[in-house]
């Protein structure tokens, strides 16, 4: 049960909106089931020909609505990054580049939105990047189990049709994210020394929200990629996330945490 | 309301009709309908006229037939006016109030002006009826123009019907009735996913995928044309001048655009508001702005490593599907020589977990071979992982896993048929 329980994990964890966005795994499994333990049949029967074109028809369906609502987020995420870039020239042509005149609080005000407001959709659009690879692991997954439960040859062929999908083409948001990365360092006060991080506590993470997300998200990506029995050379190497000293250690109000 | 009978009656009827959707009333004496249309209204042909030209634009956008079809939308609002000529409809119930041609969708009623002019004659009769029904009619045309000059129309996604500025008022809009009962035509419609280049004829389903280069020419329009407060869709639209973008995709666009341009104090999109990401860290003292700033930092950082990740997956991902389809191709061609000696060899390969260098080098010659199974492809060879371009720390996962392998090349006969390389414990089913 792992893959679907970690996917029901993260769909839990996820924002609001996007929770019913998800790939249907558990349904697609049920029916790969279904598939599997009628009477066999043989290739090119119309029986066999029919199932397995439900079950291509339904993955279609699944693909739809990723695409759909990806591009829809995209969109999203080229407006507001377009407006977060006029807001930051704005306040930057008000004041000047030295956060000084008019009303030196009011600056403050207005750069700390800005700096809020980049680190969230900069945290938004990493998800949604995060969402696209779920979904393709869920469907390289439902489609290797189709194969195996069902001597089919689905697989190969289908994959290939979704890397040219336009949810798993991420290219966009990418290089939005990188662009945001660079904003933020123009926008957030220079770092004077080094932050000590010691004594890290651990910081609890409470609510929902971005923050919580992504680490959610990073640690299901590490469960997922945990060798098991199944593991072949279509399998990601597990993830190693190397230790670095910003990150302290997190917890999330469930008792998991990340090791550090 | 008579209507409403003539909608549970209607549905088998109206996925005949397609791209008209015309669920109205069904009768038998249907077929006589338009006959007696064209000899008593003789000012029929002369709106017909001018909806036609004014729908031919939108035609232009259509590349074929069938797609009209695809407009067909489960909604559509009951469309009367004046022009319409109830007299030589007597053998309906309640004809001229049941037109039922409800149509909320611009192209669909020009789509039907078209067809009743140009296409008159390939219909059924119910077709031919219901193309005259919707094509004569001025009114229909004024709507028409209005509704591409207002912006406040309802955007393309909710598939909810509106009301047409001048129905009569004695027409019940049936929008409830008529969407669940027809959703098959909808339904079946796949939405036609269009890059941003390629013509688009089926402007309700279709998705533009915006670029930031779109963007920016559909701000600088709408800059041009007073603010965004001011611009119109359709002026938008003309300025851009991109082939392929229709009034729906700048409409949309354009609501998203003002949204995000007028709550620039709040937090941006609606999910932001309900997820604060300062809240989320209660142990730190939030008082002091520098503390806000280091939780930012903090999250910033998080945020870089799940998308450092991510990228990293997904080349993985990328090469293993590439390796898998070369190995594929390969195999093909091999296939037809030496199964036989493949199979043997193959027995001693099946190393599913191998990552480590080692097992590589003695095998190189042997992956090739592995491929030769019977389920070619799903047996992608070692030389993926062999890659020092593996960005994972490699080092350290072989050594892992020359630890953690459960090392049995002897593992022969079972792998013959069986896709995927799993050690023998095949039931444990993965997840």
């Amino acid at each position: 049960m792992k893959f679907g329980k970690r996917l029901k994990q993260q769909v839990q964890e996820t924002l609001p909106d996007w929770r019913d966005k998800f790939l249907s795994y558990k349904e697609l499994k049920k029916l790969v089931r279904l598939i599997s333990s009628a009477p066999p049949f043989l290739n090119g029967s119309s029986e066999y020909g029919k199932s397995e074109a439900e079950f291509v028809r339904l993955l279609n369906s699944e693909i739809d609505k990723f695409n759909a609502f990806f591009m829809e987020q995209e969109e999203d995420f080229i407006i507001r990054h377009e407006a977060l870039k006029q807001r930051i020239q704005k306040v930057i042509d008000t004041w000047g580049a030295s956060a000084s005149q008019p009303s030196e609080a009011e600056y403050k005000e207005r750069m700390g939105k800005i700096r809020k407001d980049i680190v969230n959709l900069h945290g938004e659009m990493v998800l949604l990047e995060n969402y696209s690879n779920i979904n393709y692991t869920g469907l390289a997954k439902i489609l290797k189990k189709y194969d195996k439960r069902t001597g089919g040859l689905l697989r190969l062929a289908f994959i290939q049709k979704v890397l040219e999908e336009p949810f798993f083409i991420t290219d966009l948001v990418s290089k939005l994210v990188k662009q945001c990365e660079n904003m933020i360092d123009s926008v957030f006060p220079a770092e004077e020394e080094e932050k000590e991080n010691e004594g890290r506590e651990t910081i609890t993470v409470a609510g929902k929200g971005i923050l919580r997300n992504a680490i959610a998200a990073l640690m299901t990506m590490k469960e997922i990629r945990r060798g098991s029995s199944t593991y072949s050379h279509f399998s990601l190497p597990p993830l190693n996330l190397t230790e670095s000293d910003l990150i302290p250690s997190f917890q999330l109000n469930s008792p998991i945490s990340v090791a550090r | 309301m008579e209507a409403r009978p003539a909608f549970s009656i209607q549905r088998s009827g109206a996925k005949q009709l397609g791209n008209l959707g015309v669920s109205g009333v069904l009768s038998s004496s249907l077929p006589l309908v338009p006959t007696p249309l064209e000899e008593t209204c003789p000012k029929l042909p002369g709106s017909q006229q001018s909806s036609a030209n004014t729908a031919s634009l939108l035609m232009s956008q259509s590349s074929s037939p069938a797609l009209l079809q695809s407009t067909t939308s489960s909604h559509y609002i009951n469309e009367n006016s004046a022009s319409w000529c109830p007299e030589p409809l007597p053998g309906f119930l309640d004809f001229p109030t049941n037109t039922t041609i409800q149509n909320n969708q611009i192209e669909s009623n020009s789509c039907a002006g078209v067809m009743a002019s140009e296409e008159f004659g390939k219909r059924n009769d119910w077709q031919e009826w219901a193309d005259q029904l919707i094509t004569d009619d001025d009114a229909l045309t004024t709507n028409w123009n209005e509704l591409l000059a207002d912006t406040s129309v309802a955007d393309m996604e909710p598939k909810m019907a509106y009301q047409v500025p001048k129905p009569s008022s004695n027409i019940p809009v049936q929008h409830s009735q008529v969407h669940p009962q027809l959703p098959s035509p909808s339904a079946e419609i796949r939405p036609v996913l269009t890059p941003t280049s390629s013509a688009n004829s089926a402007p309700t389903k279709s998705r533009m995928r915006w670029t930031p280069e779109l963007h920016e020419a559909f701000v600088e329009a709408v800059n041009n044309l007073g603010g965004s407060e001011r611009a119109t869709p359709k002026g938008v639209l003309k300025l851009m001048k991109v082939e392929g973008l229709t009034i729906y995709h700048v409409k949309s666009h354009l609501q998203k655009y003002r949204t995000a341009r007028y709550r620039p104090e709040s937090s941006e999109g609606s999910s932001e508001k309900r997820l604060t990401s300062i809240d989320e860290i209660s142990s730190l003292d939030l008082k002091t702005g520098i503390e806000i700033t280091e939780a930012l930092q903090l999250q910033m950082e998080v945020q870089k490593r799940l998308h450092e990740q991510l990228e990293i997956q997904r080349n993985l991902q990328l090469r293993i599907e590439e390796q898998g389809r070369h190995l594929q191709m390969m195999f093909e061609k091999q296939c037809k020589s030496g199964i036989d000696v493949v199979k043997a060899a193959s027995s001693a390969l099946e190393n599913p977990s191998t990552l480590s260098s080692d097992a590589i080098q003695d095998a190189p010659a042997k992956t090739e071979l592995e491929t030769a199974q019977v389920d070619c492809g799903k047996t992608p060879t070692d030389t993926i992982f062999a890659s020092p371009a593996l960005e994972e720390g490699s080092q350290d996962l072989n050594r892992k896993h020359k630890v953690s392998q459960t090392e049995t090349p002897e593992n022969s006969e079972p792998y013959n048929t069986d896709s995927s390389l799993q050690p023998a414990k095949r039931s444990r089913a993965d997840a």
